[in-house]
């Protein structure tokens, strides 16, 4: 059992050969057939996994990431390794490319072990949207992993492997992080390349690090940073090193507080438990105001404008006739286009598609998308104006714990709801993060939500750490010693 | 037939001449998921075409979604510039076989990516990604055009513009341009237009006057027979030299545009104008104009415009006291001749501006024959030499020297009394033969124009 | 408010986004697509928005790439991806009209 120690000390086992990755490759599939009715994988990459395992024995241990285990969100494109999206229009899918994100941890000699579960194409807040059947949470199997990134915020909560990568679009990174005691992070738009990343809704999807503990975190997005020439929206930036702050003293720091985040959207026991963690700020020596800011009330109806809008025209393109799964005798070429896709997206995909097209058809792009895009613009300056006078911005990740498996699907608006405190975060294009800050009556985990400015995840790293550490909470799910 | 007036429209589709398809850098197609844009739209090549003609430029510009689901479009959007064209309010002048100037306006002109090329056999059709996400910039007049010989020398027009702006090859058979072509007709200007018929899968500019002449009477014939048709897409089929109904237009295609979130507004700044500004070669109407204010003749400045590399090569020499109808006449005969000939350009050989002069004036003075220069020709464009060095050493150099000459020609006339007498008879053959004499005598290196000169003088 | 879309609404937007449906999904589609409808007109509440702003990618202008050649994905992995192909052709059933854009 090598994977539940700390990062640096698998790495000094790894340089003086008393481990090789072999070892922690064969431990990650074992944890993960243990937990296999968690169903947080769609593929297992485990016959390749092995084979770059043993490539790397021969190879120099030149980074704090080496050999280690990672698994990806099947809506990120592996060369030569099944990416479905969890839907059945792409479960037959073996694409030709990488993402740029999986060129850049292969560099790293990290070694993905397989592809997560989600909702179909990222569109959902549970991911019961899944063309292979939902995860669940390792703090209690009746409940929801959340989504859209569900699976891999299995993976990371249970202990199988110590790194994972999600997407969040509006909130499917934080959510599911909260919803199972793991530290999640939306970095800044454009501060990871999204090429090879499905797109879902352009203007807001983001790639992410998912992780058991903040320094990991940190040290995965120092892998996944980077101007990329294949995506235009990428942002050219000094290099950093996001593990920089860690350790420091937060006296004298400036948080705020959105009463909206704490108003009675949300539950009594997360409220209550985000103010104990304000008190303990405050007893530390920083400042924490309770503040308004415009807009936020209206996240949600924005986000469904756009990323219905957006989605609509991204998913055009699955039409089976370049890839994927194609209805078998089509009559003509619109009966490719029609059953095709009647047949291979979902029930929460389609009403989206159509959804978004009506918000798109005739002079309803002017009506509302472009107004939204106008509005969205304001609500982000509104947010980045906080910034003027505070540091960060803290508040709930979720407005309950994570919920049934079992509660009904049938309210179309209800997967929106559940990212109502996420959403700002996508909208405004800062960087956001989940951090464990305690539990339920059930023993279910609480997240928080911190929010920096645009490319200050450093400081976010900073406030993150010193909290995980002043708290000391026991976040391993099967009990027993955690990882640091 | 009555007489009814047409109402014209063309939208033209080149391919600019990039390596790279515009969004992605992959040389074939598929890069559907990259989204990086390339440096045309540093204005280099659309920069360009918008200054050529005369449109303003948009300095803030964002690309745009045009969704339909279609195969010849990968993802089923094409990026394209529907709310903020590169260019709007340009026009171009042609100039019409009656001698009257006329300007087709451009309403506006955008940069988008093309669609793949499709085949069809039988009961399938092929797709071939290779073309799809070329950069084009689609160009549309407003209507505004009368009858096919508008839109041919708008279409003649634009080619040469575009090709002289190094803009794109404007090869319509290979279909890096592509025209359609809008027609409708109606009674009386104070009408509204008449319905629409656009004409695409033009092969050649020919063809467009031809459809356009064709469609014109296909619809008078249906007006004058008191029937309507609906708005409709034909194509010209040069089997039959006629368009042939495509389909009908259904109405109100809904391509649902928005703005493309893929890809940030693009900012042209002052210095990236003026970049491409400079950039712009020397257009060919004022090559024209400035070609024939030098002396050359008509048929040699047409000559000199369609051949971009030579006319490049004149344009050095526009400032230089020469004689220019010469300069031309070599540069069109006997230098086109051997650039042809060894598939060179002039710039691959070894003609400098100064050897050129040089070359010009020699034979401007009679120093050098055309006979002479064709023995010469080779060397003059292969080596460095100076023109009088390659004379001398190669002993074609003229007798110039008037009283060596006028030894040769006295010589001549003595031998020679019967010619003589012809030539005082009045046959005008006497003098060729004493010329030819005097050539024979001099074994052709004598100058023939100052020999007939003292020929002429001796024997009066 | 009325309660739910029209059939004939509801076959509109599936139209659009090239979906066929079954009488039973035209029904339930007739409500869920309401719902989510009503949830976008939120946005007439909304006041004080200003400016155009049209995209999203605020912080920066487009960084335009030089002219140069990249990896290429290799044609025939790119057609075998498909579900119907022949040589270096993706086939699709023949496509009477021609195509509408460029």
């Amino acid at each position: 059992m090598y994977l539940n120690k700390s990062i640096k000390e698998i790495n000094e086992l790894l340089k003086n050969k008393t481990i090789k990755p072999i070892d922690l490759v064969e431990e990650a599939f074992q944890n993960i057939e243990n937990n296999r009715e968690l169903n947080a994988y769609i593929t297992l990459n485990k016959e390749e996994a092995i084979k770059r395992a043993k490539e790397l024995e021969d190879k120099e241990v030149d980074n704090l990431l080496f050999g280690l285990p990672i698994a990806v969100k099947d809506n990120i494109i592996t060369k030569g390794l099944r990416t479905t999206c969890a839907s059945h229009i792409l479960d037959n899918f073996i694409p030709i490319y990488d993402a740029t994100v999986v060129e850049k941890i292969n560099e790293k000699n990290m070694i993905i072990i397989g592809k997560t579960n989600m909702d179909e194409f990222a569109m959902g807040s549970s991911s019961r949207t899944s063309y292979f059947g939902a995860p669940k949470n390792p703090w209690n199997k009746e409940k929801i992993s959340g989504g859209s990134s569900g699976g891999s915020a299995t993976t990371i909560a249970s202990r199988d492997l110590p790194f994972a990568l999600g997407s969040d679009t509006g909130g499917s990174i934080r959510q599911p992080a909260s919803y199972t005691g793991i530290v999640g992070m939306k970095p800044t738009y454009g501060r990871i390349s999204r090429f090879g990343l499905v797109a879902f809704a352009s203007s807001l999807d983001q790639i992410g690090p998912m992780t058991t503990n903040v320094y990991n975190n940190a040290l995965l997005l120092n892998a996944l940073v980077g101007k990329d020439e294949k995506d235009l929206t990428s942002v050219r930036r000094e290099d950093e090193d996001f593990t920089r702050l860690i350790g420091e003293d937060i006296k004298g720091m400036k948080i705020a507080v959105p009463n909206y985040f704490m108003s009675d959207i949300v539950s009594k026991s997360i409220t209550s438990k985000v103010k104990e963690v304000i008190e303990l700020l405050k007893s530390k020596g920083a400042t924490v105001d309770y503040i308004d800011v415009d807009y936020l009330e209206n996240a949600v109806t924005l986000y469904q404008i756009i990323a219905m809008g957006e989605a609509s025209s991204n998913l055009a393109r699955f039409d089976g006739i370049r890839y994927g799964f194609s209805y078998e005798n089509p009559e003509n070429i619109e009966d490719v286009y029609l059953k095709t896709r009647a047949e291979g997206f979902g029930e929460e995909v389609k009403r989206r598609i159509m959804v978004g097209s009506y918000l798109l058809s005739g002079e309803n792009a002017k009506v509302y998308y472009n107004k939204a895009l106008s509005i969205r613009d304001d609500m982000r300056k509104a947010l980045k104006k906080v910034f003027d006078s505070y540091d960060l911005i803290i508040g709930p990740t979720t407005t309950t714990t994570a919920y049934d498996l079992t509660d009904p699907m049938d309210d179309p608006s209800k997967s929106f709801m559940d990212d109502v405190l996420v959403i700002p975060v996508n909208m405004a294009g800062l960087p956001g993060l989940n951090l464990p800050i305690g539990f339920d009556d059930n023993k279910m985990p609480i997240g928080m939500q911190i929010i920096g400015n645009s490319f200050e995840e450093a400081k976010i790293y900073k406030l993150a750490s010193y909290l995980e550490k002043e708290l000391n909470l026991s976040l391993n799910p099967n009990g027993g010693e955690d990882n640091e | 037939m009555s007489n009814y007036i047409p109402t014209i429209g063309v939208e033209v589709h080149v391919e600019l001449k990039t390596k790279t398809k515009i969004f992605s850098n992959s040389i074939n197609g598929y890069g559907e998921m990259a989204n990086s844009l390339t440096n045309v739209v540093d204005l280099a090549y659309p920069g360009k075409a918008a200054t050529i003609l005369n449109c303003k430029i948009r300095r803030i510009m964002h690309f745009d979604r045009k969704n339909y689901f279609y195969p010849d479009i990968s993802k089923n959007y094409q990026i394209t510039q529907n709310a903020t064209p590169i260019g709007y309010d340009g026009y171009v002048e042609i100039t019409k076989s009656t001698g009257e100037k006329k300007k087709v306006y451009i309403e506006e002109m955008h940069i988008e990516e093309d669609t793949c090329k499709s085949a069809h056999r039988g009961t399938k059709t092929l797709l071939d990604f290779n073309r799809a996400g070329v950069p084009l910039i689609e160009i549309v007049t407003k209507p505004c055009m009368s009858d096919g010989e508008d839109v041919k020398l708008y279409l003649e027009k634009l080619r040469e513009l575009l090709s002289f702006g190094d803009i794109s090859d404007c090869k319509i058979e290979e279909g890096s341009m592509r025209a359609d072509v809008n027609v409708s007709i109606r009674k009386n200007e104070s009408d509204p237009l008449g319905t629409k018929a656009e004409i695409k899968n033009i092969g050649s500019i020919s063809n467009a006057k031809l459809g356009v002449e064709k469609e014109i009477e296909r619809q008078t014939k249906i007006y004058d027979a008191g029937e309507t048709f609906k708005p409709q897409t034909r194509r010209f089929d040069d089997k039959i030299n006629d368009t042939v109904l495509m389909r009908v237009k259904e109405t109100g295609n809904d391509y649902r545009y928005f703005p493309e979130p893929d890809i940030p507004y693009v900012i042209l700044t002052d210095e990236m104008i003026e970049r491409a500004i400079n950039s712009i070669p020397m257009l060919p109407d004022e090559r024209r104009e400035k070609y024939k204010k030098l002396g050359v003749s008509d048929i040699n400045t047409e000559k000199l415009v369609a051949n971009r590399s030579l006319s490049d090569y004149f344009n050095t020499l526009l400032d230089e006291k020469i004689n220019h109808q010469i300069a031309s006449n070599l540069l069109l005969g006997d230098i086109s001749g051997y650039l042809n000939k060894n598939e060179k350009l002039i710039t691959d050989t070894t003609l400098s501006k100064e050897r050129f002069i040089e070359l010009v004036n020699l034979i401007d003075n009679n120093t050098l024959t055309s006979k002479n220069l064709k023995d010469i020709l080779d060397i003059v464009l292969e080596s460095d030499k100076s023109i009088q060095t390659i004379i001398k050493e190669q002993g074609i150099e003229n007798i110039t020297d008037d009283s060596e000459i006028r030894n040769i020609v006295k010589e001549i006339i003595n031998n020679n009394p019967e010619s003589v007498n012809d030539y005082k008879q009045g046959h005008d053959r006497a003098i060729k033969y004493l010329m030819g004499q005097v050539m024979k005598e001099t074994k052709g290196k004598a100058n023939p124009k100052m020999a007939m000169d003292i020929l002429t003088e001796e024997l009066n | 408010m009325k309660e739910m879309l029209t059939k004939e609404e509801v076959l509109h937007v599936a139209d659009l986004a090239r979906i066929s449906l079954t009488e039973e999904e035209i029904k339930k589609y007739q409500v869920e697509l309401k719902k989510l409808l009503d949830d976008v007109e939120k946005i007439n509440n909304v006041k004080g928005y200003d400016d155009d702003i049209l995209i999203a990618c605020w912080e920066n202008s487009a960084e335009l790439r030089k002219d140069i050649a990249g990896d290429m994905l290799d044609p025939k992995e790119v057609v075998n991806n498909a579900p119907r192909h022949s040589g270096n052709y993706i086939e699709v059933p023949v496509v009477i009209s021609e195509g509408e854009g460029a």
